[in-house]
């Protein structure tokens, strides 16, 4: 299975998600676990997936360079925690980044 | 429907800019747009591609992520009774979570007939900026230059919306939890451990929520943020 399919593949299921209950709305009732549960996925799998890729962008570097994107997300959270607003993060974290990278040296 | 697209013509932008730089087809990553059309999940495909998932994971991933669109066509049903088969296979495309708030808005004020149209028309316009956006960032984001650092756009973009999530103890709790099992399942295969994360962190906000009083965050509340 290629990046193709899977995409292909997401996206069909995600269409048969959108039309399921159009059609089977007088046989089903949604239990109130599953949509309490389905508030949660979003954050939970935003956080997996950023935690894993600073992770692995700060392991790919050397211990010196690893502290350019350990800098940036740190005053992205900042950023955030002061400003309320998610977009302060990359607004804050680039720069953070492009500073903290020119100025360690290679 | 002005508040969402302000919320979402950044991250169609950013998603654009990380297919450009992924190793994802820039074409296949812009058509998770039209094939997903729903931003968390299509962050998670291409960044789980670009990782080297293996593929029976990032569609997991993807589905659990889009779960919530079965509650929006729970939500949507029962306003689509009686239209033309045709009509319900094309709303069905569009719902997504501005979208079903624009609707459900039409649905509260317009009459039927009205509310359809106020529906449809607000759900093309959304889908359009939306694919627009991400062909602008693909096609921008494939010629910058490296030093930008353009691939650390998605993990920032991440940790912005995690973080703004930290005042409901619910999510708060499955932001901690989901974050330390990622970092301590860094090594399990074919990125598995992203799955056992949100799954983790999930099951830690649910348990949160019965330790407290019932908190409402429904997510289509029309704000600055972006929509899911």
């Amino acid at each position: 299975m290629n990046a193709w399919t899977v995409i292909l593949a997401a996206g069909l299921g995600s269409y048969l998600f959108r039309l399921s209950m159009i059609v089977l709305f007088d046989r089903i009732t949604m239990p109130a676990h599953l949509q309490r549960a389905s508030e949660l996925v979003a954050p939970a799998a935003f956080t997996a997936l950023a935690a894993t890729g600073v992770a692995t962008a700060c392991m790919g570097l050397g211990v010196t360079q690893a502290a350019a994107p350990l800098a940036a997300v740190a005053a992205a959270i900042i950023a955030v925690l002061r400003t309320g607003s998610s977009q302060a993060a990359i607004l804050v974290g680039m720069p953070t980044l492009w500073i903290t990278a020119a100025m360690l040296p290679s | 429907m002005a508040p969402w697209l302000a919320g979402l013509v950044p991250f169609g932008l950013v998603i654009g800019v990380s297919a450009a730089q992924s190793d994802v087809p820039t074409l296949a990553g812009w058509l998770t747009g039209p094939l997903i059309y729903a931003g968390s999940a299509q962050v998670a495909t291409i960044g789980m591609l670009d990782a080297g998932a293996a593929p029976v994971v990032v569609v997991t991933a993807a589905l659990i992520i889009n779960i919530r669109l079965i509650f929006y066509s729970a939500t949507m049903a029962r306003h689509w009774r009686g239209t033309p088969w045709w009509w319900r296979l094309a709303a069905a495309y569009l719902l997504v979570d501005p979208s079903v708030a624009v609707g459900l808005d039409g649905y509260r004020r317009l009459s039927r007939s009205r509310a359809h149209a106020h529906y449809l028309g607000g759900a093309v316009l959304l889908w359009v900026s939306w694919l627009a956006a991400i062909g602008v960032g693909a096609t921008a984001g494939a010629g910058l230059p490296a030093w930008l650092h353009l691939e650390f756009v998605i993990p920032l973009f991440l940790v912005g919306q995690a973080i703004a999530k930290l005042a409901d103890p619910a999510m708060r709790r499955a932001i901690f939890v989901a974050a330390t099992v990622a970092l301590l399942a860094l090594s399990a295969p074919l990125q598995l451990g992203i799955v056992l994360a949100i799954a983790a962190g999930v099951a830690a906000g649910l348990n949160a929520r019965s330790d407290g009083p019932a908190q409402s965050i429904h997510p289509l509340q029309p704000s600055t943020e972006v929509p899911r």
